[in-house]
C-alpha cells in the first residue's frame, strides 16, 4: 500500500457539500410524507437518512467555522445549532405539508440572528460567523425532523403530539404515549447533538482528512438511526420499524468499516514520522 | 489546528456595534410587538420573562469558572470543560429542580430552579478542587489576581512557572455556585412561562382537558427551555472566547456584551415557541 491520499486537504468545496446537503435533507425528509400519501409506514427511514445527510454537511460547516479557533471547543458550535434548530423544527412542524420547508426558513431566521449577535455585538467579527451559524441552526433542523419524522412516521406536528395505546384491547387515544408527549424529543436532541458535535471533535488535527471525518460523521449519524428505530416500535408498525431498524444497522456497519479502514490509511501515512503538514484548505 | 484569524486579541474590550445595537434593539420590539398580537397581555409577559431568563443565563456564565483544555492538565485555573457543557450541566440540573417545583407555584419552582443549579455547581467544584489537590498534588492559585478577593489568600507563591495558574481557588468556586445559580434561575424562567402559554392554549386547540395535554406541554416547554438555554450559554462563551477564572477574571467586564446579544437570541427564539401553536390547525 502506498503512502498516497485520494482527498487532499481541501477535498469536496464546502459550498458543493452545502448544496448536497440541503437538497438532500429536504427531499429525503419529503420522501417520509409518502407515508401519508400511501397510508403506510414503511418510509418513515427515510427521515433518518435526511438527518444522516444533514449531519454530514454540519460537521463540513462545523470544520469551516471552527478552523478559526473560536476558543469554545467544538461542541458549543453542536450545541447552538440543535438549541436554535429544536425550535425552528417545532415551529416549522405545525405547518403541515409544507413543514420542511418553513423549518428551513425559520432556522435561518434564528441562525443569522445567532450569528449577527456574535459578530456585531459580541464582536468575535468571524467572517464565517453568520453563514455558518445559519447553516449550522438548519442543520439542527433538519436532523431534529428528519429523527422525529422517522421515529413517529410524520413530520407533521398533530402526529408527534397524539398517540394510541392498546389498552385491554381497546386502542386509545392518547397525548402521553406520544413522541413529544413521551420527551422521546428530549432524546432526539441529545442524538442529533452528540453526532453533529462528535465527528469534527474526534478527527481534528493535523492529519485531518475530509473524508475520514464526513465517513465518521455518516457513522455518527446512522449510530443515533439505531436508537430512534427502536423507539420507533411503540409509534409506528412492526414491519416498518424493523425495516428502519435494518437500514440503520446496515448503513452504521458498512460507515464504520469504511472509517476504520480509512483510519489506517492515514494512520499509516503517518509511519514514516514526517514533519506536521498545515491543511491547505483553511482547517 | 491552525488560527488563520479569528477573534482580535486586543487589549481593550470592543463595544457592540451600532449596526448590532439598532439591529437588537429593532429585533426585541418588533418580537414583544408580535408576542402581544399573536397572545396579547400573557404573550407579552411570557416574551418579557423568557428576555430575562436568557439574560440571566448569558450573565451567570461568566461566573463559571471554565478551564477547558488546559485546566485538565493543571496548566490554567478552572473547571476542566468547556462552557456549554459545564452550563448544559448546570441548567439541565436546575431546569429539573425548578420543573419538579413547578406545581408549588412560581416563587418555589424559581428557588428550586437556583438551588438545583447551585448546589450541582458546589459538588463539580468541589470534587473538582478535590481531585485537584489530593490527585494531581497541585495548589489553588490564580494567574489573574494577586490576592483572593474574599479570603485575602495570596496566589503568587504557589503559581507554578508557565502556568496561567491552577486549580480552583475561592473566589473562583464562589462564582460557580452564583453562576450555576443564575443558570438554574433563567432556565427554570424560561420553562415556567412556556409552560404557562403552553397550557392555557393547548386545550381550546385540541379540545382537551389540561390533564390530557400536561404530557404534550411540559415536554415541549422543557425542550425549548433548554433550546434557548444552550444558544444562550454558547453565545455567552463566544463573549469570554472559551475561559474564565470566575467573577475576578478581567474578561468578566465583556458581560454588557453578552448580555445584549443574549437578549436578542431569547427574544427571536422564544417568539417562534410562542408562536408555535398559531398555525396549528391552519394548513
Amino acid at each position: 500500500m502506498s503512502v498516497k491520499v485520494e482527498v487532499g486537504a481541501g477535498g469536496i468545496p464546502h459550498n458543493r457539500i452545502l448544496i448536497y446537503g440541503l437538497v438532500g435533507s429536504l427531499v429525503l425528509i419529503y420522501l417520509t410524507y409518502l407515508n401519508t400519501i400511501t397510508g403506510t409506514e414503511y418510509f418513515s427511514f427515510f427521515g433518518g437518512l435526511a438527518a444522516v445527510v444533514a449531519l454530514l454537511w454540519g460537521t463540513d460547516t462545523i470544520k469551516h467555522l471552527c478552523s478559526y479557533g473560536l476558543g469554545t471547543g467544538v461542541p458549543s458550535a453542536g450545541m447552538i445549532a440543535l438549541g436554535s434548530g429544536v425550535v425552528a423544527a417545532l415551529f416549522g412542524a405545525t405547518t403541515g405539508p409544507f413543514a420542511p420547508i418553513v423549518t428551513i426558513i425559520i432556522a435561518a431566521i434564528i441562525g443569522a440572528v445567532a450569528g449577527l449577535m456574535a459578530n456585531a455585538v459580541v464582536r468575535m467579527d468571524i467572517p464565517v460567523m453568520v453563514v455558518s451559524l445559519i447553516e449550522l441552526a438548519i442543520v439542527g433542523a433538519m436532523t431534529i425532523l428528519g429523527l422525529s419524522a422517522m421515529a413517529c412516521g410524520t413530520f407533521e406536528f398533530l402526529g408527534m403530539i397524539t398517540g394510541e395505546i392498546a389498552i385491554l384491547g381497546f386502542v386509545v387515544q392518547s397525548y402521553e404515549f406520544s413522541l413529544i408527549g413521551g420527551s422521546i424529543i428530549a432524546v432526539i436532541f441529545m442524538l442529533g447533538a452528540i453526532a453533529i458535535q462528535h465527528s469534527f471533535n474526534a478527527c481534528l488535527g493535523p492529519g485531518e482528512q475530509q473524508d475520514r471525518t464526513l465517513m465518521l460523521a455518516a457513522e455518527c449519524g446512522f449510530l443515533s438511526m439505531i436508537p430512534i428505530a427502536i423507539i420507533s416500535f411503540a409509534f409506528i408498525g412492526m414491519y416498518a420499524a424493523i425495516i428502519s431498524l435494518v437500514v440503520s444497522i446496515v448503513g452504521w456497519l458498512y460507515t464504520y468499516k469504511k472509517y476504520i479502514e480509512l483510519s489506517k490509511r492515514d494512520a499509516y501515512a503517518w509511519l514514516d514520522a514526517q514533519p506536521i503538514l498545515e491543511p491547505k484548505g483553511g482547517a | 489546528m491552525s488560527a488563520l484569524g479569528g477573534p482580535k486579541q486586543t487589549g481593550g474590550i470592543q463595544p457592540p456595534t451600532a449596526m448590532g445595537l439598532v439591529l437588537g434593539i429593532v429585533l426585541i420590539v418588533a418580537a414583544l410587538a408580535l408576542a402581544y398580537f399573536l397572545v396579547q397581555m400573557a404573550g407579552l409577559i411570557a416574551l418579557v420573562g423568557i428576555i430575562i431568563g436568557g439574560v440571566l443565563i448569558a450573565f451567570g456564565v461568566h461566573f463559571v469558572p471554565v478551564g477547558g483544555a488546559p485546566a485538565a492538565m493543571g496548566q490554567a485555573p478552572g473547571i476542566a470543560t468547556g462552557v456549554a457543557m459545564l452550563a448544559a450541566g448546570a441548567g439541565l440540573a436546575g431546569l429539573f429542580g425548578g420543573a419538579w417545583a413547578a406545581p408549588l407555584g412560581l416563587g418555589v419552582a424559581l428557588a428550586g430552579g437556583a438551588i438545583g443549579g447551585g448546589l450541582l455547581m458546589a459538588i463539580t467544584c468541589t470534587m473538582v478542587n478535590v481531585i485537584y489537590v489530593f490527585g494531581m498534588g497541585i495548589p489553588a492559585a490564580s494567574g489573574k489576581v494577586d490576592k483572593d478577593p474574599i479570603t485575602g489568600d495570596s496566589f503568587p507563591e504557589y503559581k507554578s512557572q508557565g502556568t496561567e495558574g491552577h486549580g480552583l481557588p475561592f473566589i473562583s468556586w464562589i462564582g460557580g455556585v452564583i453562576g450555576g445559580a443564575l443558570g438554574g434561575l433563567g432556565g427554570t424562567l424560561i420553562y415556567l412561562q412556556l409552560l404557562d402559554v403552553y397550557q392555557a392554549q393547548l386545550p381550546v386547540i385540541l379540545n382537551a382537558t389540561v390533564e390530557q395535554i400536561a404530557p404534550v406541554a411540559i415536554s415541549l416547554a422543557g425542550i425549548f427551555a433548554v433550546g434557548m438555554f444552550l444558544v444562550n450559554a454558547v453565545l455567552a462563551a463566544y463573549n469570554i472566547t472559551g475561559t474564565i477564572e470566575g467573577p475576578h477574571d478581567p474578561k468578566f467586564k465583556r458581560f454588557p456584551r453578552a448580555i445584549i446579544a443574549a437578549a436578542v437570541a431569547s427574544a427571536v427564539t422564544g417568539i417562534f415557541a410562542i408562536g408555535l401553536l398559531q398555525l396549528v390547525g391552519v394548513f
